[in-house]
């Protein structure tokens, strides 16, 4: 189910201009991330994608539709969004009935959805908690119980809201297990987010974004080496790109090993030249 | 980012500069007398003769008037349409197809928008002209309780916040295949993943919010100092406490058998 | 400033304590940062040292937390909270929302305390100015971005001069400019000199640029406590939680694979790392 957002604006009744003429396609199981600083229109075109916002002009087409054409809730067999606060969506006593929520809602056959929960929970690691009370979990556990309840709903395309924020190196690590067995599953991930290292590391494709209009649209190593863009965004690189550069390597490695790879290349072709 | 619940708008006018308990007397002064006097012109005698020209000195009487019309208009509709036609008996006076308009009926109409009126200009002129910081102060100064005090402050600032927020909720709620249109049953379902998130969220956010409270020293017992500084003038003092007793003589008279209906 | 004895916390109604026999001494004028997966207690030494257990939250405590030459347990909070600043993760819960204007916000907490309007009125301006907010002082709190917020909170507590700060992942919820923001100030707060700061963070680049010391708490006990460079890139702490920055895991994999013999401790910063991979050291493996 490919994406496609074609010329969209949009303001706010305000009259804040939160999306001035942005165009992007997302084919089929693409993994993208959204950057920028707070106030640059990330979260506005996420809100496009399953009708919470519909455009001032433009339209969105999700597969074949237009997203005016259909409600949110109809959107949302189509659409998976992950909220990035919790506690704006917990509501069950238990997890296991706050993860079948969604497939509930959209109408799953009980066997389906039971699945659907088990393997959603097993996904992120709640299986052991599926008979808790979502408020006696951590903080950092019910961001991935909301998570979970999105997997459940078995959705082509899936949206995530700041998916790091709060989580520790352990979460940050099975968060990028998810990303990567998801892309592994062919599912559309869309993120927006604020860990540019964990951007580079799971993401194919990153988007820049400032004052609401697309600044650089293209592959991670591509997009995330442009230093103007990023500054203009406030947005630091990533760590393994700052250090290619601080060592005048002339590469953009987006991992660890990238990065041990470019570096050891390098040394051996400087060492080869100085022999 | 959401605007504070507060309609307070800062002029640079004498009313502005009046005392808030000044205010505050003429405020419920003007919606004693606009509810309680009877008959159809004594409230919008009060409204024309007292609120507005006030709202005028406080240079606000735009924004006041702006905020009255929405309120009033419907009011003043579904009245005259309610009671002006539908009064049992009474002096018929128009003719409308087969119903037709009362004298009686107009007339109580136009005495409950006016009371409305009277209310309404009261409660804004005192929202327009008065911070509510200011306001809290000068009744804290006196005695009142500091914690409702501060209840009432801080909850203007958060109410805008609270609705963003069950607007989120709401918006989660969809995204995850909630219908909240359609027929009552699958409204009313639709209530519980509505209205329990917004609550359990907020019971966190209180326990933040009294550890805020604390680590400010809210609850120290002690003499407490103030950065704003209210002005007091004897003249004020004096018309606040003629306010009083003119109020309290003229609702006397009211209830008094045999003087006015 | 600081000294905690065996500190031992269990909140009511848990089987396991929330902290375990903690003990360390922090001198004035250090910059401390802990660290640790979540869930290991750090929040709850946050309050403990604030005063907020065991004043605020009832529950089993044991030990002895001394802060400032008061003993937490036997002061008042009332007279703790002049000497100790708590600074926590949601920027909007931390503005009381008493006053209708940032300069009011802060100065609502030396109202409380009784500090006379002359004094409240300059040291406002310090406060504002130290953050970065000065020409916001008359806008609504309500109005301003989480980061604007999250630097009201920080005046707020600094306007009331305490000798210990102490701030519970303060940025998790800002984006990078706001981030840069917060530890902006911090800087500038650890420069200025005399503040004993104790810092609860995930980003470990900025705890490696800033702190003097880190902390690392996991189950609830201390397992590391050293200068930043021997903490963040400790496999211990690594085992246990704490997460490295990506120069450590690089420098990491190169000296595993034996492409450097670089000496000294893998670096936690940009510019240690650059030390690092820049270093002449001898390997015939390559070539």
């Amino acid at each position: 189910m490919n994406i496609s957002l074609e010329h969209v604006s949009f303001n706010y009744p305000a009259g804040v201009q939160a999306l001035s003429d942005v165009s992007l396609d997302i084919v089929a199981g693409e993994s993208v991330a959204i950057i920028g600083e707070n106030g640059a229109g990330k979260t506005t075109l996420a809100r496009h994608l399953n009708g919470l916002l519909r455009p001032s002009s433009g339209r969105v087409l999700i597969g074949e539709t237009d997203t005016r054409t259909l409600t949110v809730a109809r959107l949302a067999s189509r659409v998976g969004y992950v909220f990035q606060n919790p506690d704006d969506q917990l509501f069950e006593r238990t997890v296991a009935a706050e993860v079948g929520f969604g497939p509930r809602n959209l109408g799953l056959p009980a066997s389906d959805a039971k699945f659907a929960i088990q393997n959603a929970l097993e996904r992120v690691g709640l299986a052991d908690e599926a008979n808790s009370h979502p408020y006696d979990l951590h903080v950092s556990q019910r961001k991935l119980v909301a998570l979970a309840a999105a997997l459940a709903m078995t959705t082509p395309i899936v949206v995530l809201d700041e998916p790091t924020t709060g989580q520790d190196a352990e979460g940050v690590e099975r968060l990028g297990q998810i990303v990567d067995s998801l892309k592994a599953d062919h599912r559309t991930m869309i993120t927006i987010t604020h860990d540019i290292d964990f951007c580079a590391e799971h993401f194919e494709r990153v988007v820049v974004m400032a004052a609401g209009r697309i600044l650089v649209d293209g592959p991670a190593a591509h997009t995330l080496a442009q230093a103007a863009a990023l500054a203009q965004a406030e947005v630091e690189p990533p760590q393994m790109i700052r250090l290619a550069r601080a060592l005048k390597l002339d590469a953009s490695p987006l991992t660890v090993n990238e990065f041990i790879e470019v570096w050891r290349s390098n040394r051996t072709s400087t060492r080869s030249a100085d022999s | 980012m959401t605007s504070s619940f507060s309609l307070y708008a800062p002029r640079a006018s004498r009313y502005h500069d009046l005392h808030p308990l000044t205010k505050l007397a003429i405020s419920a002064a003007i919606m004693i007398a606009g509810a309680g006097l009877g008959g159809v012109w004594p409230a919008f005698a009060v409204f024309f003769a007292v609120a507005l020209p006030l709202a005028i000195w406080g240079k606000v009487a735009i924004s006041l008037l702006r905020a009255v019309w929405p309120i009033a208009l419907p009011f003043a509709i579904s009245l005259f349409l309610i009671r002006g036609f539908i009064w049992p008996g009474g002096t018929i006076i128009a003719t409308l197809g087969p119903i037709s308009l009362k004298a009686e009926g107009l007339e109580f109409a136009l005495a409950a928008l006016g009371r409305i009126v009277a209310m309404v200009s009261a409660f804004l002129l005192l929202s327009l002209t008065t911070a509510p910081d200011a306001l809290m102060l000068a009744l804290t100064e006196r005695g009142f309780p500091p914690m409702i005090a501060y209840i009432v402050l801080t909850t203007i600032q958060i109410v805008p916040r609270f609705q963003a927020r069950a607007a989120t909720i709401l918006d989660a709620q969809r995204s995850r295949g909630l219908e909240t249109e359609g027929w009552l049953p699958r409204r009313l379902r639709a209530l519980l993943p509505l209205v329990t998130p917004l609550i359990l969220s907020s019971l966190v956010d209180v326990e933040e919010r009294a550890i805020a409270l604390e680590a400010r020293a809210f609850s120290r017992v002690g003499v407490k100092t103030s950065l704003l500084v209210l002005r007091d003038t004897p003249f004020q003092r004096t018309a606040r406490w003629l306010i009083v007793v003119i109020l309290a003589a003229v609702m006397g008279l009211r209830f008094v058998p045999g003087i006015a209906p | 400033m600081i000294s905690v004895r065996h500190l031992t916390f269990a909140y009511p109604l848990t089987s396991t304590a929330s902290l375990w026999d903690v003990s360390f001494d922090v001198p004035a004028g250090q910059f401390c940062a802990v660290v640790g997966p979540n869930r290991a207690g750090k929040s709850t030494l946050c309050y403990a040292l604030s005063g907020f257990i065991p004043h605020f939250y009832r529950g089993e405590i044991s030990g002895e937390v001394v802060v400032a030459d008061m003993v937490v347990a036997a002061t008042p909070l009332a007279a703790l909270v002049g000497k100790v600043g708590l600074v926590f993760q949601n920027p909007f819960n931390q503005i009381t929302g008493a006053r209708m204007t940032v300069r009011g916000e802060v100065a609502f907490g030396m109202e409380n305390l009784g500090v006379p309007r002359e004094d409240m009125l300059i040291r406002v301006n310090e406060a504002l100015e130290m953050v970065g907010l000065s020409g916001l002082a008359d806008r609504s709190p309500a109005q301003l971005s989480g980061g604007q917020q999250q630097r009201l909170a920080l005046a707020s507590v600094l306007v009331l001069r305490p000798q210990v700060l102490i701030l519970d992942e303060p940025t998790s919820q800002l984006d990078p400019l706001g981030t840069r923001e917060v530890f902006t100030v911090l800087a500038r707060l650890v420069e200025a000199g005399g503040t004993t700061v104790i810092l609860v963070e995930h980003k470990l680049e900025w705890v490696g640029a800033f702190a003097d010391r880190v902390i690392a708490l996991a189950g609830g006990q201390i397992i590391a406590d050293a200068p930043p460079r021997d903490v963040l890139n400790s496999p211990e702490a690594a085992a246990a939680g704490v997460g490295q920055t990506r120069y450590t895991q690089a420098a990491r994999r190169a000296r595993e694979s034996a492409l450097s013999t670089a000496a000294g401790a893998l670096p936690v910063t940009l510019e240690q790392a650059v030390r690092f991979f820049s270093s002449r050291s001898v390997d015939e493996h390559i070539a």
